[in-house]
Order: C-alpha cells, then structure tokens, then sequence
C-alpha cells in the first residue's frame, strides 16, 4: 500500500502547478468562468496547445499519441490541479472520446484523430441527450440513414454543452431503428460546421450556455463512423465512464477560499473560524473531500492495473458531487446575507464566489448520469442486485 | 499510489479469516458475551502461535516488527467475527505505552510476554467524567519513599477481569498536564472490580485503587509527561477501532446483500426495488470509503509519517458511516433483522461500541479543525 504519489509524479505535478500559476492570464480565467470550464473558448484553446505541448493534457497516453506514457494516477493528479487552477477542465475530445476512441476505433481514426486531440487542437461536444432521452439513452431518436460512402442525419439533441465552441460533434445516433434496445446505436464523429447543422443556444441558471442542435439531411462520410455499426451504446457507456471521473478540486478551491473567509471575519468579537458549530462543518467537509480523493484516486490505480473501473467510478461521481452541494450549502450557511451577494456588487465578499456555485452546484447531480442513475448503477453492478 | 494489500498482507488475511471462520462462529460470539469469562483460552494460545500478539513488537524484544497496518489487517478480521477477548486491551492499550514510553528494562521484562500472548494487559484511562483530556484524570498517584499510592476509580477499563497488569492513567501535579503511567500489577492489594453491564457483552470494569502501593520503577515514561504519549495513543486506537468497524461492514454486507436478493415480496426479490437498490448502493459507498479512511490513516502511522489528521478523518467518517451502514442493513432486512438470533444485532451494538470508544466524531472533527488550523 501507498497513499503519496511517486517522487516522479510528485516533480511532475510541481511543474504543472507552476506552469499553471505563470501561464494563465486574467483573460484566460475570465472565459473560463463565462464558459463554465469547458474547454473551446479562444483564450482556451491559447493555453491548452502550450500546456498540451508538454504531453500533460494526456499523459497516460502512448508517446506516438501524443501522451508521456505515463500513469493514470498522474493524469488523474493533473486534472485536480487544472481544476484548482480554474482554467479549462472539461475535454470532450481529450478525456472522453479520446480513451473511446483508443479502445474501440480502428488503427486509421486512431491515426487521424488521437494526436490532433493530444495536442489540444480540436475539441468535441458531446451530444447524447435528445428531449425524450435524457437519462435513457437508449430511448434516441436521431437518426442516420445509410447512403453509399456516407451516412445522412435528421433529427435534434439538446444540452449539448460545447457545441457553440467546439469543432466537432460525438454524436450518438440511431442506424438501425429496427433493431432490439441498444443494438441499433451508433458513433460518429460530426464536424460541426456541415451543412445543414443549426445550433441554438439554452442558456442555463448558472449563466452558462449550453445548445440544441439540429439535423437537416446533414452529410456524415463514413470514415467518421466509430468502431462497429450499431455498437454505439456500448461506446457511449464507455465514454460515460471516462466522464464520470470527476475532479473535485474546482469545490476544493471553493471550500479553501470558506475557511479563509472564516478565520478572516469576526462576529461578536471573534473569528467565525472559532465557532464550535462552524469548526465541526468545516472538518466534515475536510473529511468528505479526504474520501473522495480516496475514491478519485482508486480509479486511476485500477486503470494502472490494466482494469476498467465500473461501479467505482459511479461511486466517485456520486460522491464528489454530493461533496460539492455540500460546500456550497455550507459556503451559503457560512456567509449568511453575504452569500446572497453577486461578484461585483458593493459588499460582496469572495467575488461572489459562493453566490455563483451555489447555483452552479445544482446541476452536478444531474450531468453525467443523475444521482439516482449512478445509485442503480452501484446497485445493479456494483452489488448485482436483481432488476426483477 | 497503491491500494492493495501486499501479498504477505493478504495471506495474513486469509490465514485469519479462514481460523477465525472455525475458531469464532457466532454461536460462539453470543456464548461469550454472555460468558464471563467472556474470551476462550484455547483460541488465545492459538492466536498467540500464530504471532498475532506479536504484531506491534519490534523484533528485539521477541516480536514480529512493528506494522500498524498489518494489525488493522488483523483487527478488521476481529470485526468481521466479532473476536471476543482481550486482545486489543493487550496490544493496543497495553502494548502501545510501553511501546511508547517503556524503558529498555520495561520493554526487555514486559513486550516478549505480550507477543508470546503470555500477558494481558489492559489501559485505565477514563473515570466518572468521560472525556479524553487531562482534565478527567482525578485519581492520584501520590509519590511516596518507595514510590507511589495510587488512589481514585477508573471506569471503562476493558477486560479488567482478565489483565496481568494494568496501565493506570493518574493525576501526579495539579498543574492540568500533571499526568503519569503507571505499570500496576493487577494482583496487588486494594484493587478492586466490578463489572459493568454492557450492550454488546464485551468486558467492562469499574476498578478502584485504594491505596495501592507500586514501586518506583512502575512509573511509565516521564513524570507529569504522559499526556503526549496518550493522545497519540487515542489516536491509533481510534484507527484500531475503525479496522474492526471497517471488517464488520464487510460482513454485514456479506449478510444482507444476498438476502435481498432472494426475499420475494409483490412478486419479486426485495433487491429489485429502487427504495432497497439505493439504500444498498449507499451501504457500498460507505463500505469502501471506510476502508480507504483506515488503511490511508494505518498506513501512515506505519509508514512512520504524520497521522493526526488523517487518523482523525478515520474515526470520525467511520464512526458516522459504519452506523449508517448496519442502520441501512436493518432496514432493508426488516423485521427478520430485529431478531436476536440473526447475526445483524450483533454487529449494530459493536458498531455503537466502537463509535463510543477513542473519541466521538464530534471529537474527532475538532482534532481536524485544529489540523486544518482554525
Ligand atoms: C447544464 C447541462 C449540461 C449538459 N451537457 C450535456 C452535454 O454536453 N451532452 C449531453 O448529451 N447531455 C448533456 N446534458 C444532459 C444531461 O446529461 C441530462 O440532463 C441528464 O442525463 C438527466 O436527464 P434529464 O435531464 O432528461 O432528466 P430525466 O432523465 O428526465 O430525469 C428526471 C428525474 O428522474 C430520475 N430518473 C430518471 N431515470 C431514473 C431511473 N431509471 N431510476 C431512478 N430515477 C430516475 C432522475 O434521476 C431525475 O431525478 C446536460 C445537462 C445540463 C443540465
């Protein structure tokens, strides 16, 4: 057993926080706040093709794709410290697609696309969620008709978050209506830009943007079809999966900047910080944190092991964002009227910080497979409860 | 980092498992809570052969090296069985002062007896006001030409019954940190017990010293300097108790699990229900944080690095979820669960025990607090 990262790793994380620190400007953090972290943003992109550059968007690739070959335990280290740093953290292309992709695609797609996706240089949205499918995927109604060397696609997704800044769409697609639940489901990688594409905004409570996006007779060439016909859904759970490992280190940021606030503001004549009841809610989140990176860090040891976490990974989603409304529950408790307070306006006191993720907390059980979703998933395969 | 269990790690496991399986079935669990006794001397020898006692024993003094971890290893294997006995009065609260704070002659007399499961041994810390400061020691050890008297009432003194010598906790200054150890020979005049009733049938006592006379050289570690020694050792205790809560889980899951798969009700296992589905994915998100809260925390202390913090974490994360997690096992088992003969009693009370021993999670949230420095 060990619980401390490897003195190589150790190095490694150094250099990335460093460059982290030295490298990323106001107005990098200024579009990743708007944004809402996910990668695509001008200022973004910038960042990440010199950070990428070092092989640290996917160090636990291979060398001749781009990454460092290194652990997964190192990868999963990087992406709380992007988190931390508050630029940049959701990669479609680089973090979800990308392992799919090298674990499921043929050599060619392989060729084409891993290496532009290290380097940062294209970004992918994710469109699954339709209006009638959103925790059942199985239930798409997007479809993509067979026509010779290409497929032709009609139909709409909705929530599909990067698509007003990325390049391309992961598209989950209906080619075999016919066919038994989950088997007529296919992969296919959308450049964005093809005609007959429209994207319109929805712009959700934490002032984020996320889009609807349409299909009018929109022209797929069939290299761009991932892996198997009809072995979509398949692909789609493994991407999840890669999706479901969640960085906690943006709500750890948040907790760091409540404690300060604490020992910084006095009511009555001392520090809140001194205050029984608000110590005991302090540590407890300190505990819950302590947990969740004890269960972030497991899936990277299970992936180093050669293993694909399955339940685990559900359980760390679960966890971390549950830890996460605990933050900004507390954050609000804490903060009293201030809380209330947006950046900006006169007596606001963190920025607004906890104003803005309070509302922005919301959403973190719901994406990526609701809470309820991943209690099954724990259940169903986790424990091999029955389903009748 | 690396979460498994080394290969000398896990045969220790399964060599524990597999003795204890037929050595401690819960027949005999209820046998020896009602017992009292309340341990068998058969399976003392046994496990003394095994070195089991011998775990916190530097090999100097006739023990196997001392590994923390392993020993939580060990204990969650205790957990899992419900081991009646005084093995961790033995070697978590006797072993761990001497350990601590003996002198080369205390060590070199009383460690080769712990590890060769020749001596019990037990702790006298607390007294009428239960808390984990020096301020709850009252009894006194007033110095003497020969050496001390002893005089004040401990309660709480696990399997009293059974120890050779009792590690006393006493007041020695008025000053608040005036605190000693003492190494008392449990057969000396003017100790008397008795018995406490206890929810899950472990062995507790209320031991009076009146006037107990001990020699100077029973004096354990430095005079007024024990208050150091005993945080450190609430803290690993803390940890020690967490490994049987963390094997207890295992167990309870192990139970109950299987069992909802298989109770029908409306024409389908109960297991099939949500209600149940969720409850149960919440038992297993508690049964492996547990887990990694004790081995990160016993990992630490036998790696030799700093551990307040995270020993702290331990206790007070699985104090709260261990409770949760046999509170869920009730639940979804129903009414079958309430009754005495199913196994599941028996694992809610140690659950309560243990989260009443080494400090609340309110206690231990503190500690963290005062770590995260607020
Ligand atoms: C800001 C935002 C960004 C998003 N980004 C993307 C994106 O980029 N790409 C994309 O494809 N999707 C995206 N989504 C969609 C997201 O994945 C879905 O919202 C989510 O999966 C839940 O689906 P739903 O909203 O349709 O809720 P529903 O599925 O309708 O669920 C409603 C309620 O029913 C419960 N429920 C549903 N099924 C079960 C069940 N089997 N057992 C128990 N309870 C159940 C749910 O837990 C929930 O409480 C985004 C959503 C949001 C809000």
């Amino acid at each position: 057993m060990d619980f401390e990262f490897s003195v190589k790793e150790q190095d490694i994380i150094q250099d990335v926080r460093e460059f982290l620190r030295s490298e990323s400007t106001p107005e990098l953090l200024e579009e990743s706040h708007h944004l809402g972290h996910i990668y695509g943003g001008t200022e973004g992109r910038k960042f990440i093709k010199k950070f990428a550059a070092n092989g640290w968007l996917v160090p636990d690739w291979p060398k001749e794709y781009g990454g460092l070959g290194s652990s997964a335990m190192l990868t999963f280290a990087i992406k709380e410290e992007m988190a931390m740093a508050a630029v940049p953290i959701i990669f479609v292309a680089a973090h979800m697609a990308g392992p799919t992709i090298m674990h499921f695609a043929s050599d060619e797609m392989k060729e084409k696309w891993l290496l532009p996706i290290a380097r940062g240089e294209v970004e992918f949205a994710l469109g699954y969620t339709e209006p009638q499918a959103g925790s059942d995927l199985s239930s798409l109604e997007i479809h993509a008709a067979d026509s010779g060397d290409h497929f032709i696609v009609n139909g709409g997704k909705s929530f599909n978050t990067h698509s007003h800044v990325a390049d391309y769409h992961w598209l989950a697609t209906i080619t075999d209506p016919e066919a038994k639940r989950y088997q007529g489901m296919s992969m296919m990688i959308v450049d964005l830009k093809s005609p007959g594409i429209e994207i319109r905004p929805m712009i959700t409570m934490a002032g984020w943007q996320t889009n609807e996006v349409f299909y009018n007779d929109v022209v797929v060439p069939k290299n761009h079809l991932v892996g198997e016909i009809n072995q979509g859904f398949y692909y789609l759970m493994s991407a999840l999966d890669f999706e479901r490992m969640f960085p906690l280190a943006a709500y750890e940021r948040i907790f760091n900047e409540i404690v300060s606030y604490t020992k910084d503001t006095s009511v009555a004549g001392q520090p809140l910080s001194k205050q029984p009841l608000i110590r005991q809610k302090l540590a407890q989140l300190k505990i819950e944190l302590e947990a969740n990176k004890l269960l972030f860090f497991r899936l990277a040891h299970i992936i180093d092991k050669g293993q694909i976490p399955n339940y685990q990974s559900s359980m760390q989603k679960l966890f971390a964002t549950e830890t996460a409304q605990h933050i900004t529950q507390a954050g609000m408790e804490i903060l009293g009227y201030h809380g209330l307070l947006k950046k900006g306006s006169r007596h606001a006191v963190l920025e607004g910080l906890i104003e803005q993720s309070y509302r922005t907390s919301i959403v973190e059980t719901i994406y990526a497979g609701t809470s309820e979703v991943q209690r099954n998933i724990i259940a169903l395969r986790g424990l091999k409860l029955p389903t009748k | 980092m690396d979460y498994d269990l080394s290969s000398e790690q896990n045969i220790l496991k399964e060599s524990a498992h597999k003795l204890l399986a037929k050595e401690c079935p819960s027949e005999f669990v209820r046998e020896m809570a009602e017992d009292k006794t309340g341990y068998s001397e058969k399976l003392w020898k046994k496990m003394a052969d095994l070195g089991w006692m011998s775990l916190l024993v530097p090999e100097t003094y006739d023990g196997s090296g001392v590994n923390f971890l392993d020993l939580s290893i060990l204990l969650s294997e205790f957990g899992y069985y419900c081991v009646p006995g005084p093995f961790f009065s033995t070697v978590v609260l006797g072993g761990l002062p001497i350990l601590t704070a003996g002198s080369e002659a205390q060590k070199a007399e009383l460690l080769p007896e712990i590890a060769a499961g020749k001596r019990k041994l037990t702790l006298a810390w607390l007294e009428q006001e239960e808390i984990y400061q020096p301020s709850g020691i009252q009894l006194t050890a007033e110095k003497t030409a020969t050496g001390f008297t002893l005089d004040g009432t401990k309660l709480f003194v696990p399997d009293a019954h059974v120890a050779d010598t009792i590690i006393c906790v006493a007041r020695t200054a008025s000053e608040a940190n005036g605190i000693s150890l003492f190494i008392v020979d449990a057969t000396l005049p003017g100790i008397q017990l008795t018995s406490l009733e206890t929810m899950s049938g472990d062995k507790q006592y209320e031991v009076c010293f009146e006037k107990v006379a001990i020699p100077a050289d029973r004096l354990l570690g430095e005079l007024n300097g024990a208050w150091p020694v005993l945080e450190e050792i609430m803290l690993k205790a803390a940890v020690a108790k967490c490994a049987e809560m963390a094997g207890g889980a295992d167990k309870v899951m192990e139970l109950v699990i299987p069992y909802v798969k298989g109770r029908k009700q409306f024409g389908k296992p109960v297991g099939a229900f949500q209600a149940v589905q969720h409850h149960c994915a919440n038992m297993l998100t508690f049964q492996d944080t547990n887990k990694f809260m004790l081995y990160q925390a016993a990992w630490r202390i036998s790696e030799g690095l700093p551990f307040t913090a995270e020993a702290a974490m331990c206790k007070a994360w699985v104090n709260e979820s261990h409770g949760k997690l046999v509170g869920l096992g009730h639940q979804i088992v129903g009414g079958l669960g309430f009754m005495e003969e199913y196994d599941l009693q028996l694992y809610f009370k140690r659950a309560r025990t243990a989260a009443q021993m080494f400090g609340s999670s309110d206690d231990h949230r503190e500690i963290v607090a005062r770590e995260m420095g607020l």
